[in-house]
């Protein structure tokens, strides 16, 4: 499968999801008073089929939370959190699970882990962009992750992917961090990057 | 279960006539899982949507736009004997996943409308559907009965359109 991206490229770009990512997790960190480690960010083109396949089995049960990117690039923040360690950060939080607040608390986590990224990839690529407010659900992987790949997939056959893995220390609790820019969002990006 | 299960991934199609043989699509969100069938002569194929409309990006993945894919997908039925006159038609999936506005969220009702328009212009009845909500859906075809099922996140498999045992001249 061509991928149409260069290896520089990805590089790149992995390398802006390792800052962002870097940014996200001090700030999941000081929201959580815990250590956050963070994975080697990968950085994937893949076909959409591919590209959700890639994110873990279509029917297993996940908590999303999603931010909108508006502004000079377009795009989507996908954080996936297993329903199990959502409910444990909502503790850490001192919000029950089966709380009304729950959701809002996980959107909260959401709003701080994406905002922080997209700052911090706003702040390296001089883009004026800013995220939109989160929504959070439940619901079968594969539905969630093709939807939002959905809106990349109007104008090309190929979904970039930057995905870190934050993992809250001592709680085994994990939070996969997707951020998909809208194909001429890619463009922006790696113009910026000078590398288009 | 799935003896031979075959996975419609995200901008895909299948067709199948042998018997036993299942056609899948995991974890439909705004996706539309199209499956026509042929109960008559045990035919059924399964188109895994993605966008209503192609506006001018055809290419290579055209599969992906219901505008390509419908037509595509009885083309490809009539190619293993399915008379198009006795296709027909169950929609599963269209939902809006995030409760957020934004563009993204109205393509699982665009696709829904963009397909039963394309399948109304071709004169194929739709007979059931399980779409819109905003529930992730799997959808199950089984060919040589033609049964469809389709289960929600976290939910079992219910039957959507209830199967019946084609080549009844085998049994005689």
């Amino acid at each position: 499968m061509s991928t149409q991206y260069t290896e520089l490229q990805l590089d790149a770009l992995r390398e802006l999801a390792n800052i962002g990512s870097g940014t996200a997790s001090t700030a999941l960190s000081a929201m959580l008073g815990r250590s956050v480690d963070i994975s080697v960010p990968k950085a994937q083109a893949l076909p959409f089929a591919e590209a959700v396949e890639a994110a873990g089995p279509a029917e297993q049960d996940i908590t999303a939370i999603v931010l909108g990117i508006i502004g000079e690039m377009q795009g989507t923040v996908l954080l996936l959190v297993p329903p199990a360690d959502a409910d444990a950060m909502c503790r850490m939080l001192g919000v029950e699970p089966d709380d009304e607040f729950a959701l809002s608390a996980l959107g909260e986590i959401g709003n701080i882990v994406g905002t922080s990224y997209i700052n911090a990839l706003a702040g390296m690529t001089g883009m004026d962009i800013e995220p939109t407010p989160p929504s959070t659900t439940t619901d079968m992987l594969g539905a969630l992750v093709a939807s939002v790949l959905a809106g990349a997939a109007a104008t090309g056959d190929v979904a970039l992917m930057l995905d870190s893995n934050l993992l809250v220390e001592g709680e085994d609790c994990s939070i996969s961090f997707l951020l998909v820019p809208d194909q001429g969002g890619v463009d922006v990006l790696l113009s910026r990057l000078g590398l288009s | 279960m799935g003896a031979s299960e075959t996975m419609v991934r995200m901008g895909e199609l299948a067709v199948s006539s042998v018997p036993g043989h299942v056609l899948v699509s995991l974890g439909l969100g705004s996706c539309i899982g199209l499956a026509l069938l042929d109960r008559k002569m045990g035919v059924a194929g399964l188109a895994h949507i993605v966008l209503p409309q192609s506006q001018g990006h055809g290419g290579e993945n055209s599969r992906k736009f219901a505008d390509f894919a419908v037509p595509e997908l009885v083309s490809e039925l009539e190619g293993i004997g399915a008379r198009k006159i006795r296709l027909e038609a169950v929609l599963v999936g269209g939902a809006s996943m995030f409760a957020v506005a934004s563009s993204s969220l109205e393509v699982g009702q665009r696709n829904e409308a963009s397909v039963r328009e394309l399948l109304k212009a071709m004169r194929i009845p739709v007979k059931a559907t399980a779409t819109g909500g905003n529930k992730g859906r799997t959808i199950r075809v089984d060919v040589s009965t033609a049964a469809v099922t389709v289960r929600e996140a976290g939910g079992k498999d219910t039957e959507l359109l209830a199967g019946s045992r084609v080549l009844e001249a085998v049994a005689a």
